[in-house]
């Protein structure tokens, strides 16, 4: 390994930005490690003892701003400089734009007289107090921000129903309103199916599949996580079904949930009752008779639910491709693992997708685990490690305390994946890449060195590793879908081409090691 | 021209004395800091987001980098406002004058005994990991090692308090200068936390404030000048709004106050506000075990 190192004197950034170029610099291919950090003595210690201090970090000063590059060759260490260089310059420039900005809601509802939505992602002490003052300036709220009671929800709630408005969230990271996605979401064609979900990457799959189906979408209604909770009462998800059911560009409506709480069931089912456009509900592990005695179109899983919906919404379905599982491939697979290798890990960024494929595994094996299980007994125990068939969300609170959303920034699912890759039980590693807006530049870039290294790790072991890639996003997304693919094939990783398949391939694959 | 919403009381006074010149030391989107010709002391202009902090002007606007204000930028004051080039005006005449006043020591501990356990949880549950609250999981070599030295030396620290041995507290106070990547090295956010409850008037460890100067002394040339000017007013009791608003939350009664003000700090840099959070915990900790003995 060599180590080399750049000083640039006399430069302060401040510290977010700081660990955000340092998170970058460690995804460049070819750095095995790279630190970014201020030239004091005790920062120099730290790599002393750890065989990164160089003449050149010798000499730097507390007000230095110390590069490090450690790598496999002195050309992978000078390649990689000009690439961190390109992050500073990105941060620096991103500083430059301009824009105008308000100090309150109201001066802003005020200058743009035309404005009809704000989005709230301000602290949660602070977020109700906003949505309050958007509320009472006739805007609709998409309100990002989470750790917000649920009286507030309520009391904000009722007040967009008087009022007429939307009030999408608390913790609501997904919706795509007059064609415009907003925060987590992805590019997908203008149409004329419309969803309303309590689900994120669940509605952001549904929207997906729907564009590859050659179907498009109206309006996305987040309505946060909540919301079909027996305290809040779907307020948000019965309003979004009436908006949609009133505008006359939405010819059939999708609800993405997990199951409502009882009551909000009974009132849900009632509003699809009556709504005088088709209605295609998914709600991951719902009850098929209840929502078709109510005249829903009841789906088990994602693409299962926009497959209706374009049907309904006008498309021929024989000249669908609807993309059926690879059964030559599976009977590969199976062939490889050795009967030690039983277990699915699970390793999502997504919740309602790591949601799907358990629901998938569930149906075949009764050893699933969870961080996101409903029932304690299939709870992850500890959230470091595995057991069995294990699924884990790490979107989910208990992973993203003081850090961003795996969505991203990758290292903490980083980090698991190759503790699972070495545990010789695993049959099958499936994950989630999410691209569009708001997501990582290059999520599977990112692991795309683990990956490879994984896979050799257990061939020198004498095991095939099965790795299982589903990229969430379209061809329009900012990163390219493509490429994205692209990268995962070229590190001998089977692409699922959805979640819905990805689960049930890896349900599959380790069937007969059961 | 902008408006100063508030500002430190000294920084008022300079500028109002007509006694204050230097140049842009260094500029971030939210704050820029200015090194006084004189002394080398740094001060900061920071936008209304910011909260009051010793040597700093809160000046109405919400952004600072269309400005266009660079390193080396001449700064001097005309008529009590004060000038960066020809680029922004800066108009202290109807600030708001804030002082930094850490609260006293309560004389029942029972409050802040409770409070402090809340805020542990919450540090547990919430504070951003990566400087003094450990990451479960380290991305490299450089990270594990830091986290071995922080967690070393920061419980080496408190030993010697408790023990009342000044001169090893000193020693392992000041081997964390400095340590850690961020702007404000985690080390020192630590240290900020603890001069902060060591400042409490009547505080069982308030006789140890010339420990704080001692350690500020040798913290010179081991951080750099930001951070330094940061340690240095911690060590002379004077600490940020946000800080001080914790402090205050941490001896009353009431535990939503607690969270918000907690969570005031924790959005401090990157890991800096769970580093100072963590910090003050020490330091009142500390006092509450010592007690009357120290």
């Amino acid at each position: 390994m060599k180590v080399q190192a750049l000083i640039k004197p006399n430069t302060y950034f401040d510290s977010v930005s700081l660990m955000s170029l340092s998170t970058k610099a460690n995804q460049i291919e070819g750095v095995e490690q790279a630190i970014i950090a201020m030239g004091t003595e005790m920062n120099k210690e730290v790599m002393k003892n750890v065989g990164l201090l160089t003449p050149e970090i010798e000499e730097a000063k507390t007000s230095d701003l110390i590069i490090v590059v450690k790598a496999e060759t002195d050309e992978l260490c000078e390649e990689a400089f000009p690439k961190i260089e390109e992050l500073f310059k990105k941060k620096n420039t991103s500083k430059g734009k301009s824009e105008v900005k308000y100090s309150t809601i109201s001066s802003a509802a005020q200058s743009v007289p035309e404005s009809n939505l704000a989005i709230i992602a301000v602290n949660g002490a602070y977020a109700a107090r906003e949505a309050r003052k958007a509320l009472e300036n006739d805007l609709h709220v998409m309100m990002f921000s989470d750790n917000v009671s649920v009286e507030d929800e309520i009391a904000l709630k009722t007040l967009a129903h008087e009022k007429g408005l939307l009030m999408m969230g608390p913790d609501c990271g997904t919706a795509i309103i007059g064609n415009t996605a907003l925060c987590f979401a992805n590019a997908v064609r203008k149409g004329n199916i419309g969803i309303v979900a309590a689900s994120g990457t669940g509605s952001q799959e549904v929207s997906v599949r729907i564009h590859e189906f050659g179907g498009g979408i109206t309006q996305l209604i987040g309505t946060g996580g909540r919301d079909l909770k027996e305290a809040v009462g779907g307020i948000m998800m019965l309003d979004g079904i009436q908006a949609l059911e009133e505008d006359e560009a939405t010819k059939v409506i999708v609800l993405v949930s997990k199951p409502p709480a009882p009551s909000v069931e009974e009132k849900v089912l009632a509003k699809i009752k009556t709504c005088k456009k088709p209605v295609v509900v998914w709600f991951i592990g719902g009850d098929e008779e209840k929502i078709t005695a109510a005249g829903g179109h009841f789906a088990k899983m994602s693409k299962e639910a926009a497959l209706k919906a374009v049907v309904l919404a006008g498309a021929d379905e024989s000249k669908l491709n609807k993309r059926a599982l690879n059964i030559p491939l599976i009977e590969e697979v199976r062939t490889k693992l050795t009967p030690e290798q039983k277990y699915i890990r699970g390793l999502f960024s997504g919740g309602t997708l790591c949601d799907e494929a358990m629901h998938a595994a569930m149906e075949k094996f009764d050893n699933v685990y969870s961080n996101i299980a409903r029932d304690p007994e299939y709870r992850l125990k500890d959230r470091y490690t595995s057991q069995e068939h294990t699924f884990i969300d790490f979107g989910d609170d208990e992973y993203t305390q003081g850090k961003p959303h795996p969505m991203i920034d990758p290292s903490t699912r980083l980090d698991r994946f190759m503790q699972e890759a070495k545990d010789p039980s695993v049959g099958v590693i499936v994950m989630d890449f999410v691209i569009g807006y708001g997501a990582h530049e290059d999520p599977v870039g990112a692991f795309l060195p683990a990956m490879i290294e994984a896979k050799q790790l257990a061939e020198a072991e004498g095991r095939h590793l099965e790795i299982i890639g589903y990229v969430l996003g379209t061809e329009l997304d900012p990163q390219g879908l493509e490429d994205q693919v692209n990268k995962l094939l070229a590190a001998g990783v089977t692409h699922a081409s959805s979640s819905q398949n990805a689960g049930l391939l890896a349900r599959e694959f380790v069937v007969k090691g059961e | 021209m902008k408006v100063t919403i508030s500002g430190d009381v000294d920084f008022i006074r300079r500028i109002n004395n007509s006694n204050f010149s230097g140049v842009v030391h260094s500029t971030f989107n939210r704050t820029f800091n200015i090194q006084c010709s004189g002394d080398g002391e740094l001060f900061t202009i920071a936008c209304r987001m910011v909260d009051n902090a010793p040597n700093t002007l809160i000046i109405d606007s919400d952004d600072l980098s269309s400005w266009g204000i660079e390193v080396n930028d001449r700064v001097f004051v005309k008529n009590n406002t004060l000038y960066i080039e020809n680029k922004l005006a800066i108009l202290v005449e109807k600030a708001r004058i804030w002082a930094s006043a850490i609260p006293a020591y309560p004389c029942n501990i029972d409050t802040l005994s409770r409070n402090l356990k809340t805020i542990k949880e919450y540090i547990d549950a919430h504070g951003k990991e990566g400087g003094i609250k450990k990451k479960p999981t380290v991305q490299n070599s450089f990270e594990a090692e830091l986290a071995r030295m922080l967690e070393l030396r920061t419980s080496l620290l408190w030993s010697e308090l408790l023990k009342n041995h000044k001169s090893q507290a000193l020693k392992h106070a000041v081997s964390l200068v400095g340590l850690g990547p961020g702007l404000t090295p985690s080390g020192d956010d630590f240290l900020v936390g603890l001069f902060t409850a060591i400042n409490m008037i009547d505080s069982p460890f308030y006789d140890w404030r010339p420990f704080c100067e001692a350690v500020t002394k040798k913290a010179r040339h081991l951080t750099n000048d930001i951070s330094y000017t940061t340690l240095e007013k911690a060590a002379m009791g004077k600490v940020r709004e946000s800080i001080i608003n914790l402090v205050n939350s941490l001896i009353a009664d009431n535990e939503e106050d607690l969270i918000l003000s907690l969570n005031k700090v924790f959005n401090i840099g990157s890991s800096s506000g769970t580093d100072i959070a963590l910090g003050l915990v020490c330091g009142l900790e500390a006092n509450i075990i010592a007690g009357g003995k120290v």
